[in-house]
């Protein structure tokens, strides 16, 4: 049997993190959980898919929330503790998968089969693949990087001790604006694979 | 006029600490009480004998802690160390009881006596709602209503958010009507010497009149919402029966001869004199003597956290109270009003309403206790019918709002736990209603039988 691994990815927006999730489990063949693990979620507790995409990887306002012996009010933490849960059985379950986000390597730190990584890139390189890929003007583009990269930063900080993109927090910080998308992810690999044996 | 600003600058800032979480909530209050202790009462007033009414220790070795021959009298000033003992009895009491299942066997049982029956179990779970919150504390009331409600409703296929908002509601009023049901009645009770009895006979009757309207409200817009999904034919068999939720079946019994106990003894303290710091002893005592193994197990669930923020809380209000703070607030009132005692009493009820719907109302009804005294004492009004006022204001207003009281939140996120996201929008649209016309019919009668 396959030994277990969890890759738990980290990323700045616009520096290709997603996509290298995305290569990093078609090399090792284990399913990609982003916001697609959302479906299963809401599957099985019966849930309104729309109401769980509002809140998914949504910072938890303090004002209007409030926390009483470990009970939130807040509607984004509590579906972020339906996401710790279903994370936790899959791990517990022995199964393997890349985790985009959603706080994975604080919550699934415990597991000696996780690797945690996070993706930072140059902020010119970030603009210019969104740039590319939203078909943004500059000034768009560095708008949206900032609102995106605030957004994962209140919401990982939030509800984690270690702040996101602290490289203690992390296995491995890698610049993906040096060896480009295809590149970072054979890179990783070698780690992954190496940390593996 | 130093000691008075930094009085105040302290009590907002515990406020808005308390409110954006940064620090857990006792913790803030307890660094806020230190302040208050050196600024306000050393470096501001000089004053050590401040610093010891406040921290009122002296009031434990007095008789009268424990046991009142005569009237009932008010409290003193500073630490309500009578309140801090009763909610911890009462906290030891209430976990004995949850370990042996009592409360899951009291759902299980009611659901069984309506037959599983969608519409009668939403009014009697409701009823049980208050009626528990009347002696337990309404957290407890909803952690065990709201998972029974969720279980139920996957067994029987209806929407369980209903259902959990309106005992949410209940419990927090039941909570009104007696001196136990919820902090601040406890600390109005002790502070100004008023019995279970006072409180039965005066905000147990508006809260009664309130329930009867709550219950015509909640039954009118969920009716169609609780329609239970017949098509899929529920088996009754398959429902867990009330007996195999007991885990002890003779801890089971002496918890409910405990409970008996101590509802009992706050029903006749009145006319025993014992106040509410000897039972809370007495029954924490009888609960861990009887728990023998378990008895270590139940003091660690204890909530120590809160009865630290008491502490520190009651440090920081008497700061406000020794350097004359509340008086001149009082005064304010007072002015506002004109010496009309309606408009008092609108402006008290409403405001607490609203103030708690947004912020935890024990420090609010904690500050509000000294500015009343000041009031009735300057206009001559009746103390008993202001109190009666804010008990009900404090108690009602939290329900308006996801966070405006405990149970709220607890009741909230165990539902958002299980799938059913309640957000602020759902939630103030069906309670917000509820909530302006319950506080509308306490004014009501307040005005009908008072003035």
């Amino acid at each position: 049997m396959e030994k277990q691994l969890i890759i738990s990815v980290g990323r700045e927006y616009g520096s290709g993190g997603h996509e290298i999730a995305e290569k990093l489990s078609q090399h090792y063949g284990i399913q990609l959980l982003d916001h697609n693990f959302l479906d299963e979620i809401a599957a099985k507790k019966n849930m309104n898919m729309d109401h769980l995409k509002e809140l998914d990887e949504k910072y938890k306002n303090p004002l209007s929330s409030r926390t009483v012996r470990g009970f939130s009010s807040s509607p984004e933490e509590n579906l972020l503790y339906l996401q710790f849960d279903y994370l936790r059985e899959r791990a517990d379950a022995g199964d393997s998968f890349v985790i985009v986000g959603r706080c994975s390597e604080t919550i699934l730190k415990q597991y000696d089969n996780m690797i945690s990584i996070f993706i930072l890139g140059d902020l010119d390189k970030r603009i210019e693949r969104i740039m590319r890929l939203y078909h943004l003007t500059e000034s768009q583009a560095v708008k949206k990087i900032r609102e995106k990269d605030m957004n994962r930063r209140r919401y990982h900080n939030s509800f984690c001790v270690r702040k996101w993109g602290d490289c203690r927090n992390y296995d491995i910080s890698i610049n993906s604006s040096n060896l480009g998308i295809d590149g970072t992810a054979k890179l990783l690999t070698y780690y992954i694979d190496t940390r593996r044996q | 006029m130093l000691a008075q600003i930094v009085a105040v600058m302290i009590f907002i800032a515990m406020f808005v600490l308390i409110v954006t979480e940064i620090l857990e909530r006792h913790v803030v209050s307890l660094i806020c009480a230190l302040l208050t202790i050196v600024f306000v009462f050393g470096l501001g007033m000089h004053s050590m004998t401040a610093i010891f009414e406040t921290i009122n220790l002296k009031s434990i070795f007095t008789i009268e802690f424990w046991y009142l021959s005569g009237e009932v009298s008010g409290g003193s000033a500073g630490i309500n160390w009578e309140t801090i003992l009763f909610i911890f009895g009462m906290m030891v009491m209430v976990e004995g009881m949850a370990r042996v299942g009592f409360f899951r066997w009291l759902c299980m049982r009611i659901a069984k006596l309506v037959n599983y029956q969608v519409i009668p179990l939403f009014i009697t779970f409701m009823i049980l709602s208050t009626i528990l919150a009347m002696f337990i504390d309404s957290i407890t009331v909803i952690l065990f209503l709201a998972a029974v409600t969720i279980e139920l409703s996957q067994l029987l296929k209806f929407n369980p958010i209903p259902m959990i908002l309106s005992e949410i509601f209940c419990a927090n009023l039941g909570g009104s009507a007696t001196m136990c049901g919820d902090p601040p009645n406890i600390i109005i009770g002790t502070s100004l010497g008023y019995s279970f009895t006072d409180f039965v006979t005066n905000t147990g009757v508006i809260a009664l009149v309130c329930l009867m309207a709550v219950l015509t409200y909640f039954y009118l817009i969920f009716r169609k919402e609780l329609k239970s999904d017949t098509s899929n034919s529920v088996n009754y068999g398959n429902m867990p029966s009330p007996e195999s939720t007991i885990t002890d079946k003779k801890g089971f019994a002496v918890s409910c001869v405990i409970f008996a106990v101590a509802i009992i003894l706050l029903v006749t303290h009145a006319q025993t004199g014992l106040t509410v710091s000897t039972i809370g002893c007495i029954v924490a005592l009888a609960t861990l003597v009887t728990s023998r193994k378990y008895a270590i197990l139940l003091l660690k669930k204890v909530d120590y956290k809160t009865l630290l923020f008491f502490i520190g809380l009651f440090v920081v209000i008497g700061g406000l109270e020794q350097t004359g703070i509340l008086e001149i607030m009082a005064a304010f009132i007072g002015k506002i009003s004109g010496g009309n005692v309606m408009v008092m009493v609108a402006i008290i009820i409403w405001l607490s309403a609203i103030v708690s719907a947004f912020v935890d109302n024990i420090p609010f009804a904690t500050t509000m206790i000294p500015i009343i005294k000041s009031l009735s004492a300057a206009y001559g009004v009746d103390l008993s019918m202001l109190s009666w006022t804010l008990a009900m204001g404090t108690d009602i207003g939290g329900s308006a709002t996801p966070i405006g009281a405990s149970a709220n939140v607890v009741g909230v996120a165990t539902a958002s736990r299980e799938g059913y996201v309640i957000k602020w929008g759902l939630y103030c649209k069906k309670m917000m209603p509820a909530t302006v016309m319950a506080v509308l019919i306490a004014m009501l009668l307040i005005y009908f039988r008072y003035l």
